[in-house]
């Protein structure tokens, strides 16, 4: 067994494994830890702020609009690029119909794949970079922070080394690294990724339900 | 006896036969020497400009043409039918008279030739010594003088010097820069530096995935050097206070020199990196997207000023790298936290200190 079929063999499937389940784990472990019982009379819906509180957040409040500027483009461009790339990349797509799921998914043109590449770094570079040149975002940032940052990074690094397609080496070591980013996946911050709707639900909830304006 | 008159006979008839054999090649080589002499002096004195006519042939050549003509010349020549002058012309000469029925007015060019000796022979051969050359100067610098220190200490006082953005829009122009420095040097120097010591194979590697990297971060790049310019650019402009700067350089010899926002290094350092980077932008663009440009020699020329202005901006950037991080205590701070000490900046900034504190830097200095 090759190197390159290891990794998107046998270690994929474990990796996968991992992070479904590992996901999974640490979803429903939060939404089994509940909420304390809130014996006021309610003053509004707890489910519609839950609702609100997720859209709400979307955008940023006027006041904040201008200082949060950098960083939302930031997060936006670097998440919405990376998703187009995860999904319609057309490598991406070839190996999920070959490994995942036989699903038809629109290709992206090549133009559209290096537009969205350069979208997805510039954020990601701009976030880190804010997060080691703000002293607030400094102090609140831990190693997990810097590690989902650079694992992320060199994923998408690594991908883009390997788009010429003409060494196997190069795949291989892309696939190794998406491994590792699965395995790691649920026992880090990156799980923000399914767990952002949760707590900005349990805020949207909490204020709701004391008939606050969101 | 009769057999010494039949040995006798035959050795004389082997001596004739190899007399007549040689009379037999002597004079063709005669002929051939005399045409090669010819065909030397034909040349030679096309060098001098004047114009053969082919031997035995009263046609006159035609002008600015090539010469025909029927004498075969020596043996593996073209003699007089030659064209030297015709290709010479054609490769190098004016394309206008010579190929002027070809529509483009060109049908050779030798500064493919030319680009490949210079960039084999030159940058290639040299450029990886500047940034070598870059460390081992600051090596020796830092062993000898070492960090320099804040001769007042730190105060524990600091004075913001660098905005948010800026410090963002800093961090971004350094992150893509040593990629693009690091890929860059590989697609440049990899036959010369990688492949003799880890095998064609790695470097065959590397260097693929180094292109795309190249080529997928060099539009960063660009967006990059646009916004640090637009956030750097104020304060950056020379002052008539830089000249002293020049002449202590940087107060390594002289003492105290005073600067402001910005000294003379780091304006200079501000100026290379857009004026160089601009160069570097704009021929990026040529060579990632080759069909832009129609004349080819416009190419090669990119290859030239990119790699030569990447291997000057990456050595000084190894300057600055050095004095920003170890080789100046306090410097870091300015581009991690925003803010500098204020004994830093009576130091090295003092303009600039009385300029945003409105006290004299001098007396709180001492």
């Amino acid at each position: 067994m090759s190197f390159v079929e290891f990794v998107e063999g046998p270690l994929f499937i474990l990796a996968s494994a991992i992070f479904v389940l590992g996901a999974l784990w640490r979803v429903i472990g939060i939404i089994r830890i509940g909420r304390k019982k809130d014996i006021s009379p309610p003053k509004g819906s707890a489910v519609m702020g839950f609702v609100v509180g997720n859209l709400r957040h979307f955008f940023p409040r006027g006041i904040f609009a201008r200082r949060t500027a950098l960083h939302i483009i930031a997060g936006y461009g670097f998440h919405l690029a990376l998703l187009v790339l995860v999904l319609f990349a057309a490598p991406h797509i070839a190996f999920i119909q070959d490994r995942l799921i036989n699903v038809n998914l629109p290709e992206m043109p090549r133009w559209g794949f290096i537009v969205a590449a350069e979208i997805a770094f510039a954020g990601l570079i701009m976030l880190w970079v804010r997060r080691i040149s703000d002293p607030v975002m400094r102090l609140i940032s831990d190693w997990d922070d810097h590690i989902g940052t650079w694992l992320t990074f060199l994923v998408m690094l690594s991908g883009c080394f390997a788009l010429q397609e003409s060494q196997s080496f190069l795949r291989g070591l892309h696939m190794l690294l998406v491994d590792v980013w699965l395995i790691y996946f649920p026992f880090s911050r990156l799980m923000h990724a399914f767990t952002f709707f949760l707590s900005r639900g349990n805020t949207g909830a909490t204020y709701g339900r004391k008939g606050m304006n969101l | 006896m009769m057999m010494r008159q039949i040995l006798a006979l035959v050795l004389f008839a082997s001596l004739l036969n190899v007399g007549v054999a040689h009379a037999q090649t002597t004079a063709p080589n005669s002929e051939a020497n005399a045409k090669a002499a010819q065909a030397l002096e034909n040349i030679m004195a096309r060098q001098r400009g004047e114009v053969v006519l082919p031997s035995g042939s009263d046609v006159p050549a035609p002008e600015g043409g090539p010469l025909f003509g029927p004498d075969p010349g020596p043996p593996n020549t073209l003699g007089a039918q030659s064209q030297s002058d015709y290709w010479r012309a054609y490769r190098g000469g004016d394309p206008a008279d010579v190929v002027a029925a070809i529509e483009s007015g060109q049908a050779m060019t030798t500064t493919g030739q030319q680009w490949r000796l210079l960039r084999e022979n030159y940058i290639r051969k040299y450029a990886g010594w500047f940034p070598v050359g870059v460390i081992g100067i600051l090596l020796v610098f830092h062993l000898v003088i070492g960090k320099m220190t804040i001769s007042a200490g730190r105060s524990g006082k600091t004075l913001p010097r660098f905005t948010l953005t800026q410090r963002v829009a800093h961090w971004f122009m350094a992150c893509v820069f040593i990629l693009l420095a690091f890929t860059g040097l590989i697609i440049l120097l990899g036959r010369l530096a990688i492949a003799p010591y880890l095998g064609k194979e790695v470097n065959s590697i590397l260097t693929s995935a180094s292109l795309q990297g190249h080529n997928l971060f060099g539009p960063l790049f660009i967006i990059a050097l646009v916004w640090m310019f637009i956030k750097f650019v104020r304060g950056n402009f020379f002052q008539l206070v830089d000249f002293k700067w020049i002449f202590k350089l940087g107060g390594l010899f002289g003492g105290h020199v005073s600067s402001s926002q910005f000294n003379f290094g780091e304006k200079s350092w501000f100026w290379m990196v857009v004026l160089i980077g601009t160069v570097i932008s704009i021929t990026g663009i040529a060579l990632e997207f080759p069909w832009l440009v129609a004349d080819l020699r416009l190419l090669q020329l990119s290859t030239i000023l990119h790699g030569v202005g990447a291997v000057a901006l990456i050595s000084v950037a190894i300057g600055h790298i050095y004095v920003g991080t170890i080789g100046m205590e306090g410097s870091i701070d300015s581009m991690l936290k925003g803010e500098v000490d204020e004994n830093w900046a009576k130091e090295h900034h003092d303009l600039w200190y009385e300029e945003v504190t409105g006290k004299p830097a001098s007396e709180d200095a001492s």
